[in-house]
């Protein structure tokens, strides 16, 4: 489904990525643990497309394509999700108008009649009761006004709605306390489905816990230093993250 | 006409004569030019137009559809009855018929005051021109029962290019009013509408004040909305500017008594060479007010949009709260803002935020929107009108912050679903 390979993006200059090798399977989750400043956000933003990143080397193939060369809408057209690390309040905007618009974007881009307002608030009432989401909350501005909890929860509504094939989940555990994460986990765990990939970018093993993963790998100075399975994560709970970089560099 | 009305007419156009028009060196109109007006209108200009009557289908078009209000319908200037319809037990009468019957009272309203902030020749030749306009008074205690929507229309005519308006408002002791302003261009034929507005707000009392100018791209517009307020009253303005070659507005409110509340909203769209100017000013004389100003533009083409928001907190004047913003979005490198806040303070004990904002769209909301996979396009469409519209949300009529928005919508770029965003 998505294959990285040596991949190297800086920002102003300042290089961030320095040759990230990973390929995510259809239907796997994956979790990219690491540091703070190790390089997570930026993978995250690079795949999705933000602005202001500069590919330096390397290549990101998206189902046989190349996804670089995609706008960010297009990216979302072909199935690529983002759940921001902090969403965007978008006042003035109403969360059913942006859902609507996303999701009709995509059928049209697929070549699928747009869904008529009856059949879309059907889908939008029960994907929003995946997350125990208030329905009042549908017809407010996008995340304004909405508590840290809330608005990670409006993330994994709209992935729910939005049914994408690639989501990367990045720091969805953030600002969480542990009601809100078991809730937001919940929901993620619904979304899973063999025609599904899911990415967690994540500093804490925590929502390890409660989403298990396929894969884990270890993401330090902009490498991936080390992959395995679960286990992985445990280890880096109890050692921190020194041990690994110590290992490689040994 | 009496002695007394025509002594009031010739005491403005003397003020005229010595004044003038502003222009140039005047501080106040630095950014705002007359002359291409002038050279529009050519000669007599000053002149006042007969009515016209216009058919009340065309009326009906003209109007805010679905608005349970009393309608006052105005053709260049002057009252006409088809197509309005008068509230019953409420002192309303156009000036045209206050001028005959109560020639005091017109005169009164008529008086020019060029010691007032802000004013100018214009408003002087509004003294000595007006024809028409409304003189409202509502009693103690009263609330209208609905909004009172004054339309006026413009168009066409072979007797002259201007209109100018005169409109009094005396709210009593705790009396509760809304009024809608509507100006519309029936054509594109210059012409000139000037309006002064005298409200007069007594004590508890309660005015909502729209104003939408939307008239032709040819025309101009001087407005002027002079407020009044005893203690514990409340004034609150929408101004929305879409339409006009030029359109001014001075808005002048005095805070008079303790606990008095003004709010003032502006809305500007303007696009190819418009040109909108709106200066305002607050006067806190007493303490305990509060004043609220939140201004908007959104700037396309090469127009030209002027905020000047002068804030004046009196000697005495304690406790006085105070905010102003405004915001403004350049949609084109060509499209220019002149904004520019004026605090005066004779008092310490206050509170006063200012802010003034230039920009382009926000990259980061725009991001969001296209990863939910909204084009370029629409994301930015979306956020231009989301950034317009906040101006709108302390509107309580549907009908009304509905068709602001559809008219507004018009002039921005095209949005494909209005409805979906209005949610």
């Amino acid at each position: 489904m998505l294959k990285i390979e040596n991949l190297h993006a800086s920002i102003d200059g300042k290089k961030i990525l320095k040759g990230i090798n990973l390929e995510i399977g259809t239907g796997e989750v994956h979790a990219i643990m690491g540091p703070n400043g190790s390089g997570k956000s930026t993978l995250s933003n690079v795949i999705a497309g933000r602005d202001g990143y500069e590919i330096t080397a390397g290549s990101v193939t998206y189902n046989g394509k190349d996804l670089l060369e995609m706008s960010p809408e297009e990216r979302a057209w072909e199935g690529v999700f983002l759940a921001f690390q902090y969403p965007v309040e978008i006042p003035g905007v109403n969360n059913v108008y942006l859902l609507k618009a996303g999701v009709n974007a995509k059928r049209k881009h697929m070549g699928l009649p747009e869904l008529d307002a009856m059949d879309f608030m059907k889908i939008i009432k029960e994907k929003a009761a995946l997350v125990d989401l208030d329905q009042s909350f549908l017809s407010r501005g996008v995340n304004e006004g909405f508590s840290g909890g809330e608005k990670k929860r409006n993330e994994i509504f709209q992935m729910a709605v939005l049914e994408p094939a690639l989501a990367i989940l990045d720091e969805t555990d953030s600002g969480l306390d542990i009601d809100a994460l078991r809730i937001v986990a919940n929901g993620v765990n619904k979304l899973r489905s063999p025609e599904r990939s899911i990415v967690m970018v994540t500093h804490y093993q925590r929502l390890l816990d409660y989403i298990e993963p396929d894969f884990v790998h270890v993401l330090a100075d902009g490498k991936v230093l080390k992959s395995g399975d679960k286990s992985l994560a445990l280890e880096l709970e109890d050692r921190g993250y020194d041990w690994v970089r110590d290992e490689v560099t040994a | 006409m009496t002695q007394v009305v025509e002594s009031v007419r010739q005491q403005a156009r003397d003020v005229f004569e010595s004044i003038g028009l502003p222009g140039k060196r005047d501080e106040d109109w630095k950014y705002s030019d007359l002359s291409r007006m002038q050279t529009v209108l050519g000669e007599n200009w000053q002149q006042t137009t007969e009515a016209a009557g216009i058919d009340v289908d065309s009326v009906e078009q003209a109007a805010i559809p679905a608005l349970d209000a009393y309608r006052i319908v105005f053709v260049n200037g002057h009252f006409q009855s088809a197509g309005s319809t008068m509230p019953d037990g409420v002192n309303l009468l156009p000036l045209k018929s206050l001028l005959q019957q109560q020639p005091e009272l017109a005169a009164d309203l008529l008086t020019p005051h060029p010691d007032a902030p802000l004013y100018n020749g214009l408003n002087a030749l509004n003294s000595a021109t007006a024809a028409d306009g409304l003189s409202l008074c509502v009693a103690d205690h009263v609330q209208l029962d609905k909004p009172l929507y004054v339309l006026h229309l413009a168009q066409a005519d072979a007797a002259g290019k201007t209109a100018a308006m005169r409109h009094g408002l005396m709210l009593g002791d705790c009396a509760e009013a809304t009024v809608i302003e509507h100006f519309v261009g029936l054509d594109e034929e210059p012409g000139l509408t000037s309006v002064v507005n005298y409200s007069h707000l007594k004590q508890g009392s309660s005015l909502k004040h729209y104003r939408i100018q939307q008239e032709s791209m040819k025309q101009f517009h001087i407005g002027r909305i002079d407020v009044r307020q005893a203690a514990d009253s409340s004034y609150k303005l929408h101004s929305v500017e879409l339409g006009c070659a030029l359109s001014r507005a001075d808005i002048v409110v005095r805070l008079e008594g303790p606990g008095a509340a003004c709010e003032l909203n502006g809305l500007f769209v303007s696009s190819g060479r418009q040109h909108v100017d709106h200066h305002t000013r607050i006067d806190h004389v007493s303490p305990h007010c509060s004043s609220r100003e939140n201004y908007r533009s959104v700037l396309d083409g090469r127009s030209r949009a002027v905020f000047n928001g002068k804030i004046v907190v009196h000697e005495g004047a304690i406790k006085t709260d105070s905010a102003q913003s405004n915001a403004n979005l350049l949609l084109s490198k060509n499209a220019e803002i002149d904004t520019k806040p004026e605090l005066e303070i004779y008092n310490d004990d206050v509170k006063c935020a200012h802010g003034a904002t230039v920009g382009q769209l926000d990259e980061n909301q725009l991001f969001y929107l296209k990863t939910r996979g909204l084009s370029e396009e629409e994301a930015r469409q979306v956020l231009t009108f989301a950034f317009a519209d906040e101006v709108l949300t302390g509107i309580d009529s549907t009908a009304v912050r509905r068709f602001i928005e559809h008219a507004a919508f018009v002039k921005l770029p095209n949005l494909t679903d209005l409805e979906g965003l209005l949610g």
